[in-house]
């Protein structure tokens, strides 16, 4: 009988503690926000989401390599002698026209990986969180600000280049290889030559 | 639903499934439960839904580094003692020197961390039962921890914070007061904790004598973490194998002690966890005060990581228990194979033997007691 009394004086006791404590938070001061209207501010390093300084990118795929999950997708287009695509901020010089810079966010872990190789530093996270989208294609950035067809006569002009080199290689090997017969068939004359002369001289005696 | 006739009783049993889409399974977890009226008889728990072929893709990988966001989505809720024990299995296969700074960051880092999966452990614990009101206290605590997570690292979950004998970015300069201050804030939470659910007459009634671990059964199923502490065991590996610099630390290992109903039973696991908040709390401000202000976070940070050939294990603790990584190096850029060990699943593997005989509301709180979490159980 002590004991149930006891029992059930415990239960109310322990009941109203807990209830004083929810009293407190109730007139304590509130800790939600109303999301649209109001907005928590993200710190400075917040990593929400991917951005590329384009200006500033030398397209080295460091970032692309570094990335596990494969969600940069570089496409360079090396830049022909007649154009000086000039220097990025940092001073290093560019030599490749970007023809595709995509990253998919959708694809994205927000590791930060691809941050920290970049030589100018011109890939990194910014706080920006609010961009999500109905479609899933749309999440593929692209960073590239070259047009289209900028794209296709830089492709051409790099192409013709490259074939001017292929055939002024080409060129240059054709003369070496003939440089290289003619000699050799000088020395195989002059063997001759030679071996003819022995055996002149041999019979000769 | 499926009936059959026990060959022992001659009872008539059914078989019911108890998730994977159940809300207190704490993710996608299926228990097969064979039930005599409502005593559960059998219980076998069915997992894999979550598998994403963490040790798998470690092997893919095409460095060391680039495994550590992976070892972030085995335990989401405690992201950062899972990089601690990764990183530091590759230190000491590199054998490197790790900064000091580092070191004091690291700690600071990991036992937040703990702190904060402990409140979301409690919390979900305590919302399993029953009792809302503490979640969204606890709640708020962990939103705070969070948040100098987010000022720290960027990110407020999954973190990659850690890197080989360094860190990914140096702390911000208001870091220690933040936490200081964290910690002065915290404390008071812990008793306002204990006066709203760890002795609250009807969360004590639906948690002691319980889903009874005893100290042989917790042994012979490799038990570690809260649940063995729990039994009364008195085993961290923070004081028993020392890593990184815990050494160095003052703090007592909770144990359970049976104080309202059984020991080794769910209030004694519970009150584990929110005694270990408290000696996490007093391992933070040991290293505020011993953290040095200077020195280069990312200087000692390799290039590129060269393993020699060889095998290494190294265990750490984390907030669940006995955190192990197993790492197989064939000297090329990435692991040869990379098994963890993961205390969640060999927890998981306690519940046949610790709710026997329960009844099927009191499956909820064995569940919520021993904590999993199944992103670690599949891997």
């Amino acid at each position: 009988m002590l004991n149930a009394v006891k029992q059930s004086w415990l239960t109310f006791k322990s009941i109203f503690t807990g209830m004083g404590v929810t009293i407190r938070h109730f007139f304590g001061p509130s800790v939600t926000l109303r999301y649209p209207e109001e907005r928590m501010e993200l710190p400075k390093g917040a990593r929400a989401r991917l951005f590329v300084n384009i200006d500033d990118c030398i397209g080295c795929n460091l970032c692309a390599r570094a990335c596990p999950v494969n969600c940069i997708d570089i496409e360079t287009v090396a830049a022909t002698k007649d154009v000086d695509l000039g220097k990025t901020s940092t001073g290093n010089p560019k030599r490749f026209w970007l023809t595709r810079f995509d990253i998919d966010m959708a694809k994205c872990m927000y590791c930060d990986l691809c941050v920290h190789p970049c030589p100018t530093n011109c890939i990194y996270m910014v706080p920006e969180y609010e961009y999500s989208e109905y479609d899933r294609s749309n999440l593929v950035y692209h960073f590239s600000n070259l047009e289209p067809e900028m794209v296709a006569e830089v492709k051409e002009k790099a192409e013709q280049e490259a074939e001017q080199k292929k055939r002024e290689r080409e060129e240059m090997m054709r003369k070496k290889a003939e440089e290289k017969a003619k000699k050799e068939l000088e020395e195989k004359k002059k063997a001759d030559e030679e071996a003819t002369k022995n055996e002149k001289e041999n019979g000769g005696e | 639903m499926i009936e059959v006739i026990s060959k022992e009783t001659g009872n008539k049993e059914m078989v019911i499934n108890m998730g994977p889409q159940h809300p207190s399974t704490h993710g996608v977890l299926r228990l097969e439960l064979v039930l005599d009226g409502e005593i559960i008889t059998k219980v076998r728990p069915h997992i894999g839904y979550l598998h994403r072929c963490f040790e798998k893709y470690a092997e893919q990988m095409d460095d060391y580094a680039k495994v550590i966001p992976y070892t972030d989505r085995m335990d989401y809720v405690s992201a950062i003692n899972q990089e601690h024990g990764y990183v530091i299995a590759l230190e000491r296969m590199l054998e490197l020197e790790v900064p000091e700074r580092v070191e004091y960051i690291r700690v600071i880092m990991a036992e937040l961390q703990r702190i904060a999966s402990h409140l979301l452990g409690i919390g979900a614990f305590g919302l399993d039962l029953g009792a809302f009101s503490p979640f969204l206290y606890l709640f708020t605590e962990r939103e705070k921890i969070l948040d100098i997570f987010e000022k720290v690292t960027g990110a407020r979950l999954l973190y990659n914070y850690f890197a080989v004998a360094g860190l990914m970015r140096d702390v911000h300069p208001e870091f220690k007061t933040d936490t200081a201050e964290f910690v002065k804030t915290f404390r008071p939470k812990i008793k306002e904790l204990n006066d709203l659910l760890s002795y609250n007459k009807i969360f004590i009634q639906r948690t002691a004598n319980i889903g009874v671990l005893p100290e042989k059964v917790a042994f012979n199923y490799a038990a570690s973490g809260p649940v063995l502490r729990g039994s009364g065991v008195k085993w961290d590996l923070r004081k028993n194998d020392p890593y990184s610099i815990y050494d160095r630390f003052e703090f007592d290992i909770p144990v359970g002690t049976g104080e309202v109903g059984t020991l080794g039973d769910c209030w004694d696991r519970y009150m584990v966890r929110v005694k270990e908040m408290e000696q996490s709390l007093r391992i933070i401000e040991q290293a505020l005060d011993g953290m040095p202000d200077e020195g280069d976070v990312m200087a000692a940070i390799p290039k590129r990581i060269r393993a020699k050939e060889g095998e290494i294990y190294v265990r750490t603790e984390s907030p669940r228990g006995e955190l192990g990584y197993y790492i197989v190096s064939d000297k090329s850029a990435s692991p040869f194979r990379v098994k963890a060990r993961a205390p969640s699943f060999v927890h998981l593997s306690l519940l046949p033997a610790i709710s026997r005989g329960s009844l099927i509301a009191d499956m909820v709180a064995i569940v919520g007691s021993i904590d999993i979490v199944l992103g670690e159980v599949d891997r």
